[in-house]
């Protein structure tokens, strides 16, 4: 490690303190870092029944050392099938027909299938949703952790163990001595999914990609994992894509964000202030669909908004804007012109017509009005919608 | 792990008594109805009444509840089990013990079932798998059809088949090349001889193994393919492991419960239901001999040889059930 590449980490970790407060625009002085993990315009398509369906469709993210960047979207955004491209995993029905995926300059999507099996775990890793269908049950879990060291590095069984001790110590197991001889099913939830992260993290990868890694857990064991994943990118300055459903998650441990819609990235920006200002009508309604107490406090109880409508799928895309059905201020435009990825404010990139009016959150200006290039300086100071700013709330 | 294994043990031996019991009551109700199965012993002779009393009671059959009809004569089944105690199994009318023929015709048996296990497991593991791991491609099509075709080919007939139509030009052939005195001509004999009793069993147990593998080899595609799409091992390929160790340690270990139960229910069936094979085979075996006794009235031979198998079917399905233990920590720490 360099010594640019320690100080920007503490400029970091000075970050890390003010993230949440919005407005905070700590991305802005920082220099431009080579990335780890560049994915660009990737597209992924599944042979069905009824044809070929885009299930990624024109994604394109980068990863840096030591940053996290949280996927955000639905169930059948693409967000998984995109990672499981990257690790060269897809179903024998899917095929990457477009796009590269940079890793420190090699393209994994061009590598044949045994050149990138050798990436696998060693460069780029992956922490999967559900550990213990995730985990074999029939192996224990000290075999699990080092199965892979053995098979590929030559380890010896005693080397091994000591090892995989190791692992588990460092995603905090208690008692790892004793518990590396016990089955998955013999741990807890929680548990379960820190022998799952520490299994990827046997080979010391540089990018972890972890797909929901706390879906199936406790709301208490969730915060308990993501602050070890967060621990553990931060010690090790790995990158970190987390993908989850849920932008509550994301406030805590991302730097940056990339929300997806329908198989493509509507809006990218650091965490901050996508949370203050929303470019996009989705990310603004998924904000908006966070539960937060600041209503009751008042004793002005109110609905949760909920987005109206599904999230289509990948077979019958609509026309235009994949989000306009379900978009509070579509108009006229939406509905034939598919939105390119534009820059409304610096480090922000938003995939609608009024991308500028929605980070100002005003209404959208007509169509023919939409050739006026977005103000740099437009970025708002003050929060648009101020009751519900979920980061303010949470901690 | 031990009390795991005390446990079915117990249930073992519980089942074994209810089976006993059940086939005595059988037995009995069979008597009670039918008729004084001593008569059968002077076939179209008409006996008197001195000499059937001697053949009752030389059989255990003197006791007056066999002709009270719903009794259910407990006091011969306590009996017989004292003497099923001291290893005593009786004896068939002709007055041959009953552990004696078992111990003739039960290595035969065993012989065949070694063959058809191994044709059985080669074929249903190497085409089964096969076909799990190109799932979809024309080479799985191609052994599911297989497989089909060899269900819908019944046994007997590939057995007859190849008894008249194959066996007897082979045999002559590999007289005539290898000399009558080498094992060539044993292989293709027609039938079974007992002084080359693994020789002749070879052939006849390939193909009932063949037979037997047409549905073991649908189990062992099903089940893999179902290991296949398991997320733990996507797992598996996420850490960068080869191929082969994927199958083997992830995929094929993982599927081996639903094959090791295959193979304990094909043991069962195989002892007593190999009847076919033996017959057409001339084979000297368990399911020869339960056949005659039962064509014969010979309730003493019936009731030892399925007192025998039962017991050995009971101590297959606690093997099985330890081989479920070893193969799956979630059924050991149950």
């Amino acid at each position: 490690m360099s010594a640019a590449s320690r100080m920007r980490s503490a400029a970091e970790g000075e970050g890390r303190g003010t993230r949440h407060s919005p407005g905070a625009e700590r991305s802005e002085g920082e220099p431009k870092a080579q990335p780890l993990l560049e994915v660009t315009d990737l597209v992924v398509e599944f042979r069905t029944s009824d044809g070929v369906v885009r299930a990624v469709d024109g994604l394109s993210y980068r990863v840096e050392a030591g940053r996290t960047l949280a996927i955000v979207g639905e169930s059948g955004s693409g967000k998984s099938v995109s990672s499981l491209a990257v690790m060269g995993l897809l179903p024998p029905t899917a095929r990457v027909t477009r796009g590269s995926a940079q890793l420190a300059g090699t393209d994994l999507l061009a590598l044949r299938p045994r050149q990138h099996r050798a990436y696998r775990g060693e460069r780029v890793a992956m922490v999967f949703q559900d550990a213990l269908a995730a985990l074999n049950p029939v192996h224990t879990v000290g075999y699990q952790l080092t199965e892979a060291l053995r098979a590929r590095r030559g380890l010896s069984r005693a080397d091994a163990r000591t090892r995989a001790i190791e692992l588990l110590d460092l995603v905090k197991v208690p008692n790892a001595k004793a518990r590396v001889k016990e089955y998955p099913h013999q741990f807890s939830g929680g548990m379960r999914q820190r022998v799952m992260i520490a299994s990827a993290l046997a080979m010391d990868p540089e990018v972890l990609i972890a797909d929901e890694p706390t879906t199936a857990l406790d709301v208490t064991v969730q915060a308990q994992v993501l602050h070890l994943l967060a621990e553990i990118q931060a010690e090790r300055r790995m990158g970190l894509v987390l993908i989850t459903h849920d932008l509550g998650v994301v406030a805590g441990v991302a730097d940056d964000v990339t929300v997806m819609y329908a198989g493509s990235a509507v809006e990218q920006a650091p965490v901050g202030p996508i949370y203050a200002a929303p470019a996009h009508p989705y990310t603004r309604a998924l904000l908006r669909s966070i539960p937060s107490t600041a209503g009751a406090d008042r004793g002005t109880r109110r609905r949760l908004p909920v987005i109206p409508g599904r999230p289509p799928s990948p077979a019958a895309r609509p026309s235009g804007c994949p989000f306009h059905p379900r978009c509070d201020v579509a108009q006229d435009l939406c509905r034939t012109a598919v939105p390119p990825l534009t820059s409304p404010a610096p480090a922000r990139l938003s995939a609608c017509h009024f991308a500028a009016d929605v980070l100002a959150n005003r209404p959208p200006r007509a169509a023919e009005r939409r050739d006026d290039r977005p103000q740099a300086a437009e970025t708002p100071t003050t929060p648009p919608f101020d009751e519900q700013v979920p980061g303010g709330d949470h901690e | 792990m031990g009390r795991y294994i005390l446990r079915r043990a117990v249930q073992a031996v519980g089942t074994l008594l209810l089976v006993m019991l059940l086939l005595h009551l059988l037995t009995t109700v069979a008597i009670q109805l039918n008729g004084n199965p001593a008569q059968a012993f002077f076939g179209d002779k008409v006996a008197t009444a001195a000499q059937i009393a001697a053949v009752e009671e030389r059989f255990g059959l003197d006791d007056p509840c066999y002709d009270q009809v719903g009794n259910p004569c407990l006091g011969p089944f306590v009996e017989r089990l004292g003497q099923y105690a001291q290893g005593d199994f009786g004896t068939n009318l002709r007055g041959r013990e009953v552990s004696d023929i078992v111990a003739t015709a039960a290595p035969n048996t065993l012989r065949l079932f070694c063959v058809v296990l191994v044709t059985w497991l080669a074929l249903g593991m190497l085409l089964g798998s096969l076909a799990a791991r190109r799932r979809g491609s024309a080479g799985d099509h191609g052994i599911r059809l297989t497989s089909v075709l060899i269900d819908a080919f019944p046994v007997f007939v590939l057995l007859i088949v190849y008894r008249y139509v194959v066996a007897v030009p082979l045999h002559g052939w590999a007289e005539r090349t290898f000399g009558e005195d080498s094992w060539p001509p044993y292989w293709f004999k027609p039938s079974f001889d007992a002084d080359h009793p693994w020789a002749t069993v070879l052939v006849p147990g390939i193909l009932l193994g063949l037979a037997g593998s047409a549905a073991f080899i649908r189990l062992v595609r099903a089940s893999q393919l179902e290991s296949y799409q398991g997320d733990h091992v996507r797992t598996a390929r996420s850490k960068g492991l080869g191929e082969r160790h994927v199958v083997v340690h992830h995929v094929v270990r993982n599927s081996s419960v639903p094959v090791v139960t295959a193979v304990g229910l094909t043991f069962a069936e195989a002892l007593g239901g190999a009847v076919i094979t033996e017959g057409l085979m001339n084979i000297y075996g368990m399911g020869g001999v339960l056949w005659e006794a039962v064509r014969n009235d010979d309730v003493g031979l019936v009731l030892g040889v399925v007192t025998l198998l039962a017991a050995v079917t009971v101590v297959v399905m606690i093997l099985v059930d330890i081989a479920y233990a070893l193969l799956d920590p979630r059924i050991r720490y149950e």
